[in-house]
């Protein structure tokens, strides 16, 4: 099975980078030849590209919630947003886009998403490359939810 | 007196909020668009190694890299003194069409496209890429993801990545392209030149030749007699990467031509206390509120306000759809903010001929591609982002490292537009308070048009509906909440 384990989110603006923080940290754990570890700061069609060709797809991303506690760490599956984008206000969200090719007949989209999800009250709107102390913590955690979700088999479809 | 928020805008996401105010009699008094806009830019670049700011700065928009790569990386030239080899230039020129190509495409078929392809008053759920797949069919489909596909395989094999350019150095670029690039990129711009002349040939079909649409483009709510800006060629025609700006008048006469090291001297920016963001104007005129007209020195960037701010397209093909435009809109200046889409795909056209001019010319393989720099100083970059207008300008060190920068982005440029475009368009359309759908959409179509940048990730969890409508009485009471699921 192939996964790729994907940070989005926008390094320069804070706490929104968060996922790439958490990418960066399991480089240094990760070297299995069938899981991919990158990085994106996109959206929608260039998100879903990135995606193609994977049997699962595991996005860490920081989300923004009003009811959730800011600093949690929650997994999602794709399919309970219903819009979702990052740094990309021109483009279609990620459903969106999977929604588009699959019309299209596209054959490669990965059976399963899931959004490892770090909650924050605010996505920062202030230029800034480190995170709050709070964003900060939440980190070994979803490490660690990655982790095991990694080793999860694909339960649904998306 | 009653207010209208509309909030979160649909399709056009981030968090912007426009806000309708009624007066007693339920008709629109006034209507304010407000967006987030990233800050502290200046204090974040402080410090920093110049020569890391197309980087950086390509990070600020996962839509728009290219256009803060390459007018950072000019501003680079310029503050180093360095006027970069002809094949540099063309190089970037290469790559920004790409650009071009993948983000019109993208626009005009998923974002502003909708409203016109499948109509202004279709329902909600169906004004959106999956509707204008429907009416147009699979296998166009399949054509708009395949050439969007291409627009950014051009700008990944010039620029290293696609989301992340990493070729603009100050002097330069640092990757040439062999021959085997050029022909796939060659084959490439073909089919996309097939590609925009079909998107011609659709828009003439479906919108052109229904009575109703172009009625809707040139009523009176959609009219904005703002001046226009553009960068231009030596012949005043349009050009995306470099070139003089050019403001022209209501009637399409020349204001103002100038080098972007002057822009202080001709544009100053209007402040207002409820956003943060700001108002620029042009100074000989000055700033008289949200009006148009001669004496306000608001004036628009863009599609419509490059093709309005110069005398014609540098491509034959292209050329011939700019003439046919102002002749069917009633001759210069185009006016109609609903233009912009036409707009766009002329300039379309314009990218992909552009594109196949420069891949087949034949320095395009040249590998002299960088200049020794100077001494590090101050330098001012514009380039044409898809949306308008884009200034970068640094100034610094004797190090090498930045002391100050400021970023003029092209909604900026447009800021102050916008806010008279959905007020003119929500009081032509809301009348005595009677609110629905269909008509919201048409005031949130005098903004798309612009397709705005609102800054920054706005990532929601599930539930929350698109689109909120609240109306609220005299007593600012909420009475009436609309709810639609996009």
């Amino acid at each position: 099975m192939k996964t790729i384990v994907l940070g989005v989110g926008n390094q320069i603006l804070g706490d929104d980078g968060v996922g790439i923080h958490v990418v960066n940290e399991l480089k240094k754990q990760i070297k299995d030849p069938n899981i991919t570890l990158d990085n994106a700061v996109t959206g929608g069609m260039n998100l879903l590209e990135l995606l193609l060709g994977y049997d699962k797809a595991i996005i860490i991303d920081a989300v923004k919630t009003n009811d959730g506690k800011s600093g949690d760490v929650k997994r999602i599956p794709l399919s309970n947003f219903s819009t979702m984008h990052s740094c990309n206000p021109h483009d279609v969200s990620l459903i969106e886009a999977i929604e588009i090719a699959k019309k299209m007949g596209e054959d490669k989209i990965p059976k399963e998403i899931i959004v490892i999800g770090i909650l924050m009250k605010e996505i920062p709107c202030e230029f800034g490359e480190k995170l709050s102390e709070k964003i900060s913590s939440a980190v070994p955690k979803a490490i660690d939810m990655t982790l095991k979700e990694i080793n999860n088999k694909i339960k649904n479809s998306t | 007196m009653k207010t209208i928020t509309i909030d979160p805008i649909t399709r056009l996401e981030g968090h912007g909020k426009i806000n309708i105010f009624l007066n007693g009699q339920g008709d629109v008094e006034n209507a304010y668009l407000q967006i987030p806009e990233l800050r502290g830019f200046e204090r974040f670049a402080q410090g920093r190694r110049a020569e890391d700011m197309p980087q950086i700065t390509s990070r600020i928009c996962g839509v728009c890299p290219v256009a803060h790569h390459f007018a950072a990386t000019k501003a680079l030239d310029a503050a180093f003194n360095v006027d970069p080899p002809s094949a540099a230039k063309k190089l970037r020129e290469l790559m920004y069409s790409g650009y071009y190509i993948y983000d019109h495409i993208l626009h005009f078929y998923f974002l502003g496209g909708p409203d016109f392809v499948v109509g202004p008053d279709a329902p909600a759920a169906k004004r959106n890429v999956l509707g204008v797949i429907e009416k147009a069919g699979v296998e166009i489909g399949k054509e708009v993801i395949k050439h969007r596909a291409y627009g950014q395989k051009i700008t990944a094999i010039l620029g290293g990545k696609a989301t992340h350019p990493v070729c603009g150095l100050p002097g330069g670029v640092s990757k040439g392209l062999n021959k085997d690039e050029v022909k796939e990129i060659e084959t490439m711009t073909k089919s996309c030149i097939d590609f925009a002349k079909f998107s011609l040939q659709l828009f003439n079909d479906i919108v052109l030749k229904n009575k109703d649409y172009v009625d809707l483009i040139l009523s009176d709510p959609y009219q904005l007699k703002t001046y226009n800006m553009g960068l231009v060629d030596k012949n005043n025609k349009v050009n995306f990467y470099d070139g003089k700006i050019r403001v022209t008048d209501q009637q399409g006469k020349e204001k103002v031509k100038f080098d972007v090291k002057d822009y202080t001297k001709y544009v100053a920016e209007h402040v207002e206390e409820w956003t943060y963001i700001k108002f620029p104007y042009l100074k000989s005129v000055g700033w008289k509120g949200f009006k148009d007209g001669k004496d306000s020195g608001i004036y628009r960037v863009g599609p419509l306000g490059r093709l309005n701010a110069a005398e014609g397209m540098a491509t034959p093909l292209a050329d011939k759809e700019y003439k046919k435009m102002f002749e069917t809109l009633g001759g210069k200046a185009v006016n109609s903010t609903l233009a912009f889409h036409w707009a766009r795909l002329i300039e379309l056209l314009y990218a992909t001929e552009r594109a196949m001019e420069l891949i087949k010319d034949p320095e395009i393989t040249s590998t002299k591609i960088r200049n020794p720099v100077g001494e590090p100083g101050e330098g001012i970059g514009v380039t044409e982002a898809a949306r308008g207008t884009l200034i970068h300008h640094y100034k610094l060190d004797k190090k090498g490292l930045i002391d100050k920068a400021n970023l003029i982005v092209a909604t900026t440029n447009n800021s102050g537009a916008i806010n008279m475009s959905i007020r003119d368009a929500a009081i032509g359309i809301i009348k005595k308070g009677k609110v629905n759908d269909g008509l919201l959409n048409m005031v949130e179509m005098a903004f798309r048009a612009y397709d705005p940048c609102f800054a920054c990730a706005t990532h929601t969890l599930p539930g929350g509906m698109p689109l909120e409508v609240n109306i609220y009485d005299h007593n600012k009471k909420l009475y009436k909440k609309l709810r639609q699921n996009l």
